[in-house]
């Protein structure tokens, strides 16, 4: 990983996918998205292991804009992450429930990738 | 707290909605400039010789000037402008010149992406006028921002609830709250630093106070621009410019962006070279002075004093030059999520304001459905109509670039009447297929007129962006016709917006 300052596009896509990531597991972990899903609710051990791993996204995502784009613009790269994201995450739910899932796994890999580029 | 979100977010939103658009918009400022102005390709030119060419052009015609600037010419923008100061008392003039002749530029007069950034800050008033009403409205948005965070009791739980099946009502205050939570960074930081670039425009009395009728003295001390160094009153030849800003160039790595010289042709006459802002948040701009005629450094400027800093940076982080393509995509999505937040506020309050049935509308909710739809609508047609005038006007026309301000204000007014004179669903939608017409004829009759072809793909592709989600907009508002259960309440959710 390069640990100069870059926003590259590879950079910026590392940070969204982290953070699509983070943010559907968290949506996931939502009594009202769940049941919209997966048809029921999740257990409250289920529940929370999505909660973790959500935010263990949102904070990968973060050391990962830091670490790539530098601290200069990092916090600006992962706010920016975020927010679009964010609105993939509820595009998905309100229209494509059932891709949440799929979707949320597939970043993972593009995140590595893009990790690999960045 | 709720009622001062509404009144403070209704009273704002159509003047923030049309800086939203704009500012959006101007994150592509370039590109814009550059679809514009066909006729101009860029060419290499090393910019000491783009100044020489800048300079010659000056000395035959702004000889007498206090000081001339050379704009040089950037990949973005590859034109040579001009401008100069006869006195300190006149309005600066400016002169286009084509970078590789130093002659009057040929290509269209237009003022391209220019117009909406100024739009942007000055709404195309008198300067001082705009800026103030503008700066208001942005003191009261940032009201709004707070108090609807406050008044936003379920931000977490409804972080990802966007519920488009349920009532009207409920569809527009979802699409209001995703648009306006997912993007609160954005939207705090947009308001909260545009606010900061006008700070001295909204509050000029410290300045005025410190400084007594020096004002300029503030931008030396804090180190942003050089101190001016008055006339000797003796004529004198200065040095060719190539030279200086070769040696210029060899301290500072950034691409030279401008060259002034202050007090022409006489003996205490000054070249600053002026860089483009490093890479960082901050918007800071390195300078070399020289004497004009010894050649020697008489300063560098390139640290500010800490004050300086972030206010510099603050302007940075609100104009984004620093971002790259990827993250300028994300800045632009999030104001269009800002813009979206307003719009779809303005309409919340009309929606909610919604006689029974039978009943008929009184003054104010007509008023408001009126203003809503002539701006939410009428600026988008307004700024497509601007961008078709750009390709149809005749090239040769006088006052050409004034001409194309009018047809974007011609166009919008249209708007507006038509929609205060019938405010109701059917004009919405056909307001949003005119828009969206508008938006997908700009790339064929900018290929038909232009022989650029595929240089544009990018903004054409924009275009048609804007113009399908505006297509598909005006579709759902058609198609719409609430929950089945609410179905005989609700005919048609924009009957009552």
């Amino acid at each position: 990983m390069n640990l100069a300052p870059s926003m590259t596009p590879s950079s910026v896509l590392l940070t969204l996918a982290l953070s699509f990531a983070g943010l559907s597991a968290l949506c996931l972990a939502m009594d009202r998205h769940h049941r919209a899903i997966f048809l029921g609710s999740p257990s409250r051990r289920r529940a929370r292991a999505l909660r973790v791993a959500g935010w263990c996204g949102i904070g990968a995502a973060f050391a990962a804009a830091v670490i790539t784009a530098d601290w200069n613009f990092g916090p600006v790269q992962w706010f920016g992450s975020l927010t679009g994201a964010a609105l993939l995450v509820v595009g998905l739910v309100s229209y494509r429930p059932r891709w949440v899932r799929p979707a949320a796994l597939v970043a993972l890999p593009v995140a590595a990738v893009a990790a690999f580029l960045a | 707290m709720a009622w001062l979100h509404t009144w403070a977010g209704l009273v704002t939103g159509w003047v923030m909605f049309c800086v939203f658009v704009t500012g959006t918009a101007t994150y592509y400022r370039s590109d814009i400039s550059l679809w514009m102005r066909p006729e101009v390709r860029a060419a290499a030119v090393e910019p000491g010789v783009a100044a020489e060419r800048g300079a010659a052009y000056l000395k035959v015609h702004a000889p007498k000037a206090v000081a001339w600037f050379v704009s040089l010419p950037q990949e973005e923008r590859p034109l040579l402008d001009v401008y100069w100061f006869d006195s300190f008392d006149t309005p600066i003039k400016q002169a286009t010149l084509d970078a590789g002749t130093g002659q009057l530029s040929t290509a269209r007069a237009t003022q391209g992406g220019d117009f909406l950034y100024r739009f942007h800050f000055e709404l195309q008033m008198m300067p001082l006028v705009g800026r103030w009403i503008v700066g208001a409205s942005a003191l009261i948005l940032l009201v709004a921002l707070v108090s609807g965070i406050v008044t936003h009791r379920r931000i977490f739980s409804d972080f990802f609830t966007f519920r488009r099946d349920k009532s009207a009502q409920r569809g527009w205050l979802d699409a209001h709250n995703v648009t306006g939570v997912l993007a609160l960074p954005f939207h705090l930081m947009i308001t909260y630093t545009g606010i900061v670039t006008l700070a001295f425009t909204l509050m000029p009395w410290g300045i005025a106070s410190a400084y007594r009728g020096d004002e300029l003295r503030l931008f030396v001390e804090s180190g942003q621009s050089p101190a001016w160094r008055a006339a000797a009153g003796r004529p004198a030849e200065g040095l060719p410019l190539a030279p200086l800003v070769a040696r210029a160039q060899g301290e500072v790595s950034e691409p030279l962006e401008m060259v002034i010289v202050n007090n022409p042709g006489d003996a205490a006459a000054t070249v600053v070279a002026v860089f483009e802002e490093p890479k960082g948040l901050a918007h800071r701009h390195p300078q070399v002075v020289f004497d004009a005629t010894s050649g020697d450094v008489i300063t560098r400027l390139g640290t500010l004093k800490p004050a300086a800093h972030v206010f510099t940076s603050f302007l940075g982080l609100h104009e984004a030059h620093f971002a790259g393509p990827a993250l300028r995509v994300l800045f632009f999505l999030c104001g269009v999520m800002g813009s979206a937040t307003i719009a779809t506020g303005l309409v919340l309050w009309a929606v909610a304001r919604a006689p029974k049935a039978g009943a008929a509308p009184g003054f104010g909710l007509r008023l408001v459905r009126g203003l809503n739809l002539g701006t939410i609508l009428g600026l988008p047609i307004g700024i497509a109509a601007f961008f078709l005038a750009n390709r149809l006007l005749p090239v040769e026309l006088d006052a050409r670039a004034t001409w194309e301000g009018g047809v974007f204000f011609g166009a919008w007014g249209v708007a507006a009447l038509v929609s205060l004179a019938r405010p109701h669903a059917r004009t919405w939608r056909e307001m949003g297929m005119a828009a969206a017409l508008l938006f997908l004829a700009v790339p064929v009759v900018g290929a038909l007129t232009t022989d650029r072809g595929l240089d544009f793909l990018g903004f054409d592709a924009a275009m048609v962006a804007i113009g399908l989600l505006l297509a598909w907009g005006a579709r759902k508002v058609s198609r719409y016709r609430g929950p089945a259960r609410a179905r005989a309440a609700v005919p048609d959710a924009l009957a009552r917006a």
